[in-house]
This record gives structure tokens, sequence and C-alpha cells, in this order.
């Protein structure tokens, strides 16, 4: 590691004022979306990656990491306040944040979520740092063979994100992987599912509008149909903070929980397809075992929000080790980062290491600077935020629409790209209606086209004999991960769709006594 | 229990046909891609092995639905209460359709009225469509949002914006700039 570039790096950007401006604003759109139950930070940063064009790289990369850090502290403020989490990343921090609410807590238990949030997230960012260049190197050694298994093995993480049904998650992944065949195909020029007349077509769909579109469009349809159904509640919070962050006692007593939360949320955060949602569980999980009063964990303590909070911030960095080291998405939100770096020009992976080593040192403090953005955010307009999870959604959903579709138009400055917003929109409010899920179809979007030209360019290379592949140990290490990560996530689909089965079973006995 | 037709096992049975059909009429698409000499992926081959295993899983699908439709349990998942895309009786899907026929016209719109105007009825009409009635909230709103983004892009990211009859606002910005 070359620390003398590394420090250069950091202190570029952190002296950088455009960079910081933009991390800033990037923190407070990330807090403020994160805190209205509903909007993802997924959807977010899809919002926002249209501002980042004609930004250069490292400014562009701070808004959007500012939105990721942002939004997986900003769930915590409504599922403390209340008791509906912004972001699936929060959904553990109600669990003990609300209970901290009703006791008259809510300042300690929102302190405590920010603290604990800043530090996860730096030690997130400095694992990142140590971890993902000695993966990157290993990683210099892959041909097209490997790089096609490497594909494969991002694309496992469809099961993991299908929700419900794997059959159904698989049938979007397979849809998607079409998708991506649509335009010129990369070896030939043929033209594939379109005309010779269809110019706008000869790319593909453009990533960044059909990405709005299944994220931003479709929500506000889907919104509507809520609103006059009556089944959009309007919440409302009335707490009144009066500190900002936790004092000496109460660090000392919540370290231990930061600390496990953000090695863990780290760990769980690098692997593809599992993201903060699960990382917040299995650090809850852990704190509590591993603590002298587990029968406290539940009741409103502020060891479980940082536990959790820690957790999440800190898979934010676990989640940038695959895809900076490699190429592959860890989860959704990483996947919109790496459709922002492929506009930008510049190709995730690990020749990124060697022919973009300052831009990913650059990354590294971007990273950095906006859990920094974070804190300072969080402290100055923590009063504010309170009052941004009552905001009236027949205000916000128009509001979306017309950001979401002009950034839609300014990425190729193309009306075109309008209409295939509205089109992926249309597709997948109705997608979502059949719960279908979208996420696979929005990586594939991203892994699709390496998949296929790394297999054009293994097939070509070895004369069409695709067994050749089975002779590279590289190669079968990803294929038994693949395998291993799909029969993983079969098995953890099913334990969940049971333990739903028996609650709505409790449930109804509950009704029917 | 819930009629059969709004289970989340018929609207299962429902998607597995639509993506069966989709799936089918893209491979027959296939077969007309041209081939080229001397390559060992013709162009059509991924596609192709996408749409097989869109198809194998789609008819797994079909089954899985068929069985559950054929030995539906009150208790099970597959009889849980869809959701409804009934366009004659359900209220919530009319208005959704009309938001999307309103983001169509947006679309067809865009060029001619510019961003400023064409944003500017869109979100008004959405706010009536939804039920908002605080007509200065609204009309503030639907005005401002679209005009500070507009500026936003032009001022900040440099991006030119198509303006319609607002065109003048262009050269007003810049006169003062």
């Amino acid at each position: 590691m070359d620390f003398n570039l590394l420090i250069t790096s950091y202190a570029s950007v952190f002296t950088n004022l455009e960079v910081i401006l933009m991390t800033l604003i990037g923190a407070l759109g990330g807090i403020l979306l994160g805190a209205i139950p509903g909007m993802t930070a997924t959807m977010g940063v899809a919002l926002l990656v249209p501002f980042s064009f004609g930004m250069d790289l490292i400014p562009a990369v701070g808004l959007l990491l500012g939105i990721y850090c942002g939004g997986m502290y900003g769930g915590s403020i409504s599922a403390i306040l209340i008791h509906t989490p912004g972001t699936p990343s929060a959904a553990a921090t109600l669990i003990d944040g609300y209970p901290m609410t009703q006791k008259g807590q809510a300042g300690l238990a929102l302190s405590v979520a920010m603290f604990a949030s800043f530090c996860g997230g730096v030690i997130g960012a400095l694992i990142m740092t140590f971890a993902s260049p000695v993966i990157a190197r290993a990683a210099m050694r892959f041909n097209s063979g490997e790089m096609f298994m490497l594909a494969i093995f991002g694309l496992s993480v469809i099961i993991a994100i299908s929700g419900k049904s794997v059959v159904k998650g698989l049938i979007s992944g397979f849809f998607g992987m079409v998708l991506c065949t649509v335009g010129l195909d990369p070896t030939n020029g043929i033209a594939r599912f379109i005309n010779r007349s269809q110019v706008s077509l000869y790319e593909g769909f453009a990533f960044i509008p059909a990405l709005i579109g299944m994220f931003a469009v479709a929500e506000v349809i889907a919104g509507v149909e809520r609103i006059v159904r009556g089944e959009e509640k309007h919440l409302v919070s009335h707490e009144k903070i009066k500190r900002v962050l936790p004092d000496g006692g109460t660090i000392k007593k919540i370290w231990p929980n930061i600390l496990s939360g953000a090695v863990i949320g780290t760990f769980v955060g690098a692997i593809p397809g599992a993201g903060g949602d699960i990382a917040v569980f299995v650090s809850y999980g852990a704190n509590k075992s591993f603590s002298r009063h587990p029968e406290l964990w539940g009741t409103g303590i502020p060891n479980g929000v940082a536990s959790t909070e820690s957790a999440n911030n800190g898979c934010s960095g676990g989640a940038m080790i695959p895809l900076l080291a490699l190429g592959v998405p860890g989860d959704a939100v990483t996947a919109v980062l790496l459709g922002a770096f492929i506009m930008k020009g510049i190709q995730p992976g690990p020749m990124m290491y060697v022919t973009e080593l300052p831009t990913v040192y650059g990354v590294f403090a971007a990273l950095m600077l906006a859990n920094l953005a974070m804190l300072l955010i969080g402290c100055a307009g923590v009063r504010f935020f309170t009052k941004i999870v009552s905001v009236e959604k027949t205000i916000l959903y128009p509001i979306i629409l017309v950001v979401s579709l002009l950034g839609a138009f300014s990425i190729n400055k193309n009306v075109f790209d309008i209409g295939v917003c509205v089109g992926f929109g249309v597709f997948g409010w109705l997608m979502n209606k059949y719960e279908f899920p979208l996420s696979p179809i929005l990586l594939t979007l991203i892994l699709g086209p390496m998949c296929e030209q790394n297999y054009v360019r293994f097939m070509n290379l070895n004369h069409g004999d695709f067994t050749q592949i089975f002779h590279s140990p590289i190669a079968m290490a990803f294929l038994s991960l693949a395998v291993l990560s799909i029969l993983y996530s079969v098995w953890n689909q099913n334990k969940i769709n049971k333990a739903e089965a028996a609650r709505k079973a409790a449930e109804r006995e509950a009704a029917q006594a | 229990m819930n009629k059969k037709t709004s289970t989340v096992a018929f609207s299962n049975l429902i998607g597995s046909i639509i993506f069966l059909a989709v799936g089918i009429w893209a491979y027959i698409k296939t077969l007309s891609f041209p081939t080229v000499r001397g390559s060992y992926v013709q162009p059509a081959t991924f596609s192709q092995i996408m749409l097989i295993g869109m198809l194998f899983f789609s008819v797994i699908l079909l089954i899985q639905s068929i069985w559950n439709l054929t030995h539906l349990k009150q208790d099970s998942p597959a009889a849980e209460k869809t959701a409804s895309l009934n366009v004659l009786k359900d209220r919530g899907v009319q208005y959704a359709l009309i938001a999307i026929l309103l983001c169509v016209a947006y679309v067809m719109l865009f060029k001619t009225f510019g961003y400023v105007l064409v944003s500017f009825i869109v979100c008004l009409a959405i706010m009536i469509l939804i039920g908002k009635r605080k007509w200065l909230q609204m009309i503030l709103v639907s005005l401002l949002v679209p005009l500070c983004m507009w500026l936003l892009f032009y001022i900040l990211l440099k991006v030119n914006i198509p303006m319609g009859p607002l065109t003048f606002l262009r050269d007003l910005v810049d006169a003062v700039l």
C-alpha cells in the first residue's frame, strides 16, 4: 500500500471545497430521504445520481456516498420516533429505539444512533481501506473465464434479494439478463431485438433512466394508488430533542456494542447480497447473546440502538470492498454506485488499483468524509429531521416525479430516456404489485454485460470448449461460492417463510380468541 | 377464504403465463438474428441461454401455481389476497392509470412545452388527483420546484433543458449572470 499517496489523496479530498460541499449536500439529502418511511437509500442514490452529472468523479462519489451514509442513519430517526423504520436497515433499531422514546428518552436514542452510525461508518471505511487492496491484488490474475465465474458469483446474490419467492426472483433475474442483450451485440455489432433505425437503443436501455423508473416512478404510481385507497398513513412526531450527542458515561457503556456492531456490519456488508438489513439483526443477536443482561434488550436500552446503528453504517464500508476490488456490487445501493462509476468512464475492479490508484484512494477518503458529513449534518439538523418524518406524501410524490423525470433526461439530454424511465416505472409498478422483485433486474442490468463479454471472450479463446473453465481453480472456487451462496439463501428464505407463516398463524389464533 | 381468482397463486399463474409468452416470442425473435462466420458464440447465443432460463423458471412457477390452486389451503401464503388490477372496480388502479397517462403526456409534451411548464401542469394535476386542495401551497410547490430544479441544472450543472415558451427565462438568467 502506498501510504504517501493515501495521505496525499486524503489531504486533497479533505481540502477540496467542492468535494466537501457535495458530500454535505449528499448527507443532507440522504438523511432527509432516509427519515421518510418508504424512501430507501437506493431510491435516494437513484434520484440524485443525475445531479452528479457534469461533476468531477470524486465530488460525484462524495455526493453519492453522502446519500448512502446519510440514508443509513436517517432510517433510524423514524424508527426511533414513530416506530416505522425509514429504511430496511433501520428495522432492528426500533426494537430498543422506540421503547426509549416511550420512556421519554428520544433525544438520548437519537444521539446514540448518530454517534454509533458515525463510529460504525469510520470503522467500516478503515477496514475497506486496508482490506480491498489485498483482494484486488489477488483478483489481478483473473482471466476471462474467472471474470465470467466472478460475474456468476455476483449474480448468485439474486437468490438472497429475491424476497418471498426464489422462483420469481430467478425469473426477474433472467428477464433482466435478456433486457441487457437488447441493442447492438458488443462483439459483432449485430442488432438484437431492435431495428437499425432505433438509434437510441443501439447501446441498450440506459441504466440510470431504467433505475430511476423502477425505483422512483414506480413508487410514485404505487403511492397515488395507496393514497386514493386510503392506505397511506400520515405519521406525525411531536418529540422535543434536547441533546445531539451522548455524554461520556453513555459512550463508556455502549462502546463495546459499537465496536462489535461495526466489525460485524463491515464483514456482512462485504458478502454480496447480504446488506444492512441482515447485518443489523446479526449484530443485535450477537450483542444480546454476549450481554450480561440479555433480559434488558428490547426494553429500551442505548446498547441495542448502538449495536444496530454501528452495524448498518459499517455495512457501507463493507459493501464497497467487493465493488472496488472485484467490480461486483454488494447490494442494490452499490449497484447504483457502480452504474455511476461506469457513467464517469471508470470500471471498478482489480485493474482500477493499477490504472486509477489515486481515484481509489480518493474514494476511500470520500467515504470517510461522508461519515464526517453525516455527523455534522446530523448534529446541526436533528431537531429539524424529527419534523421531516411527518411530511405529507401528497406533496412529496409529485415532487419526486418531476425531479426523477428531469434526472432521466439530464443523463444523455434525450427525451427518449424520459420515455424509458416512464416505461420502466410502469413495469416496476406491475412487478411490485405481483411481488416479482426488482432488485435482481437492477443487479443483472449491471452485471449482465460483464457476464456476456467475458463469456464470449472465454469461448473464443478456447475454441468454443466451455469445459476448459473446469481447469481453472479460481473459476471453480467462484462457482463453489456461488452454489454455496444459492444454497444458503434458499435455506435462509425457507426459514424466513416458515417463521412468517408461524407468526401469521399465531396472529390469527389471537384474533379468534 | 379469498376467491381463487384473487389469490397470490392465481396472480402467479397469470405472471408465469405472461413471462412464458414473452419468453417464447423473444426466443422466436432470436432465431432471426444473423450469424457470424468464425465466431464461436453467435449474437443470439447469450440471449437464448438467458431465455431458456427464464422459460424454465416460468414453467416451474406455472406448475407451482396450478398445484397451489388445486390444493389451496386457507393458511398457506398462496391463498393470501393478491393486489388488484381491476380497472373497472378498483379506484386505486383507475387513479394509478391516470397517473401513468399523465407521465406519458409528460414525455410527449416535454419538448414542445419545456420542462418547467409541463412539470407545473403534471405536478398540479397529480396533487389534484390525490385529493390535495390547498391551492396556494399546490401552485407554489408545482411552480417553484421545477423552476429551482431548472436553475440548479442550468447554472450549476450546465445542462441545457428544453424550456418551450419559457425560453426567454434562459436569456434572462444569461443576462443576469
